[in-house]
């Protein structure tokens, strides 16, 4: 993904960041509906991650976004003070800004790496276990660690890919050899384009732990995650771990359709592990805080509320244009399956 | 020029059928004439077009080329609402017989349905549908249909409506079998209902997979028009191209089931993940207008997003207005 994008997204949360503060002020019953107002004391609460009960942090702090912070000062200060407020979940991907995202967190968590469950992503893309393996010990050195908590299998949006990852050979053998190696803990996958591809990857019965998708108030219009997959992965004791809680570069937000206080809100209050958000300075990290110190799911009756407020932009899926667009497809993605790249298939 | 019958009416079309778009990038008008004065003097009857097609000038080419034969063929707009209300419609349709110069239109067809809530908002009151109905009461249109080249379920979802189709457009070639395929999904359910079935992108939309050697285009446009369809349309902007497409039609035999297995088991793997079908995975082959109407991002290296910021003051919302092309 290219920097504007991160550069977009930090323009929008600036410009909500105020919107924010005024929900808040004005509106005290709507934040008490949702857990009270914030307490600096209060710490962001843990749930079990599955059925595996390894306790995450209900928010998570996202990767790629480690990397689009110009000083890495600040990415060490925005750590530290996550961690400070009880948030323990961190992504990342072995093709974040080229491996600066895993850098920047493997920096940071010096130290502090027993306080953390750190995830990061594979990207075979199709490519075969010796791939993976290999993007593993890389993966492990950037983040200076012996061991993952999670590994993941990042971006599994072609149609073709789960035939590809449970080839003979394929990433998936992968998972399992570095699961016996010790190197990581749990195992899972994650995409963001059609709840049919997540579904063919959860038909092979292969032990993963966890599965990470886009999940939102719009997203139950359209191609929808939450009903398609979530239910399935909850019944299984598979972990959900939802992403892209205001449509990957806050155009939900930007664009009208909710705040980010009400985005980041439903999304929490979904029956998943954690919520992974992508923070690129201190103030939106303090933003997202506000919601998730002490967190209380919505009630159902204020979801559906913010649901049928979004359903007319949500149609079509124009604020979740990871589901119709190519625009959050990643380089190393596109390079396997031969798509053209992002300047010669612009969204 | 084999004939086949458009699906349960009473009227037979061209197998091989002239897609408008490409006319758009013919060097200039005289030669645009040319090409449809020649299509038709080789037995072509199905032509095709769009409201929206290099902001009106193949219409308008279309119509200069078909002076004195338009009794000739089976004409075919579309118009570009998407979900947009039936007013529009009725103003395109307008424009199109304008710039076609002609009274009536054989079959006038929806465009670009791709969006999930497209066939909702064609159907819901004062929509498309209404203009749609209106325009054939009146004989301004024979016939009505839709098309698209995104998703299945999509198309389906349109079926399902209950609108009296008589026609539906959609990709078909060797690769969508293997990918979200209208060919297995769509195909079938318009047969059974005596839906004309409109194939296009017999050679996926601009020829990649032929330029990247997977396929020839005589094995594409064959396999393409063995299929149990009306008529196959496809691009035609330049009179080699023309000649020798009609040269395939006219000798044309269908595939045999083998003959067509063989061709798919060829093409399996790199249909897989959707390469040559970007029609269906991204925003490549959506025109503005349809992302105007849907507010979707617009591109602004697409030739025609090009064109429309220079032909029009774009307003970009909710409804720009189209200047008719000089001549």
């Amino acid at each position: 993904m290219a920097d504007e994008k991160g550069f977009t997204r930090r323009k929008f949360v600036q410009g909500s960041a105020a919107a924010l503060t005024a929900t808040i002020v004005v509106k005290p019953a709507l934040a008490a509906g949702g857990g009270g107002m914030p307490d600096n004391h209060e710490q962001v609460p843990h749930r079990p991650l599955g059925k595996t009960g390894a306790p995450v942090s209900a928010l998570g702090v996202g990767g790629f976004h480690l990397g689009s912070i110009k000083e890495e000062k600040e990415s060490n200060e925005l750590v530290a003070r996550a961690l400070d407020a009880g948030i323990n979940f961190f992504d990342n991907c072995w093709e974040y800004h080229d491996g600066i995202s895993e850098a920047r967190l493997g920096t940071a968590l010096k130290g502090k790496r027993d306080q953390a469950f750190l995830m990061t992503k594979v990207c075979t893309h199709g490519r075969t276990k010796d791939v993976a393996m290999k993007q593993l010990e890389e993966s492990l050195r950037r983040l200076q660690t012996d061991h993952l908590d999670l590994w993941q299998i990042h971006e599994v949006v072609y149609y073709n890919d789960p035939d590809l990852i449970f080839a003979r050979n394929g990433a998936a053998e992968a998972l399992l050899a570095a699961k016996q190696q010790g190197k990581v803990r749990f195992i899972g996958f994650t995409g963001h384009k059609n709840p049919a591809i997540h579904l063919k990857m959860l038909s092979h019965d292969f032990p993963f732990d966890t599965v990470q998708m886009p999940l939102n108030a719009l997203d139950g219009t359209f191609k929808s995650f939450e009903h398609q997959v979530l239910p399935e992965a909850n019944k299984r004791g598979i972990a959900v771990l939802g992403m892209k809680s205001l449509g990957g570069s806050g155009e939900i937000v930007s664009r009208g359709a909710l705040t980010a206080e009400e985005g980041l809100r439903y999304a929490m209050s979904l029956p998943v592990a954690t919520t992974i958000s992508g923070m690129d300075s201190i103030g939106v990290l303090e933003q997202n805080l506000n919601v998730a110190r002490g967190f209380r799911p919505l009630s159902a009756e204020a979801m559906q509320t913010l649901r049928e407020r979004a359903r007319p932009l949500a149609a079509d899926g124009r604020y979740e244009l990871f589901k119709t667009t190519t625009k959050y497809d990643g380089k190393v993605g596109r390079e396997q399956h031969q798509y053209p790249p992002e300047q010669k298939l612009p969204v | 020029m084999p004939m086949k019958p458009f699906g349960r009416h009473d009227q037979q079309i061209s197998a091989l059928g002239f897609g408008g778009h490409h006319l758009g990038d013919a060097p200039d008008q005289g030669t645009a004439i040319r090409i449809v004065q020649e299509a038709v003097d080789s037995g072509i009857t199905f032509f095709d077009n769009c409201w929206e097609y290099h902001r009106g000038k193949t219409e308008d080419w279309m119509g200069k080329g078909l002076q004195g034969r338009r009794d000739k063929v089976f004409l075919m707009t579309k118009v570009c609402t998407h979900g947009r209300e039936a007013m529009i419609a009725t103003r395109m349709l307008e424009q199109s017989l304008n710039r076609l110069q002609t009274d009536h239109l054989d079959l006038w067809q929806v465009h670009g349905v791709g969006w999930d809530n497209d066939p909702e908002l064609f159907v819901r009151p004062n929509g498309a549908a209404e203009a749609l109905l209106k325009a054939k009461k009146e004989g301004k249109v024979r016939f009505l249909g839709f098309t698209g080249h995104k998703d299945p379920a999509v198309h389906l979802k349109m079926i399902e409506t209950g609108f009296p189709f008589d026609a539906v457009q959609m990709p078909l070639n060797a690769f969508d079998a293997h990918f979200l395929s209208f060919a297995e999904q769509v195909l079938p359910e318009l047969n059974r209902r005596g839906i004309a079935a409109l194939g296009m992108k017999p050679l996926n939309g601009h020829g990649e997979a032929i330029i990247n050697g997977e396929l020839s285009a005589e094995e594409a446009l064959r396999y393409a028009m063995s299929l149990p369809v009306a008529t196959t349309i496809t691009g035609i902007d330049k009179l080699e191209v023309l000649r020798q497409n009609v040269n395939i039609a006219r000798n044309f035999k269908p595939m045999t089931t083998a003959e067509m297995q063989a061709l798919r088991d060829r093409t399996r793997q790199a249909a897989g993940d959707g390469r040559y079908e970007l029609y269906k995975v991204s925003l490549k082959f959506d025109n503005p207008e349809a992302r105007l109407a849907h507010g979707f991002p617009l591109d602004d290296q697409s030739v025609e997003v090009k064109e429309m910021m220079k032909a029009t003051e774009n307003t970009g919302f909710p409804f720009p207005d189209v200047k008719q092309q000089q001549p």
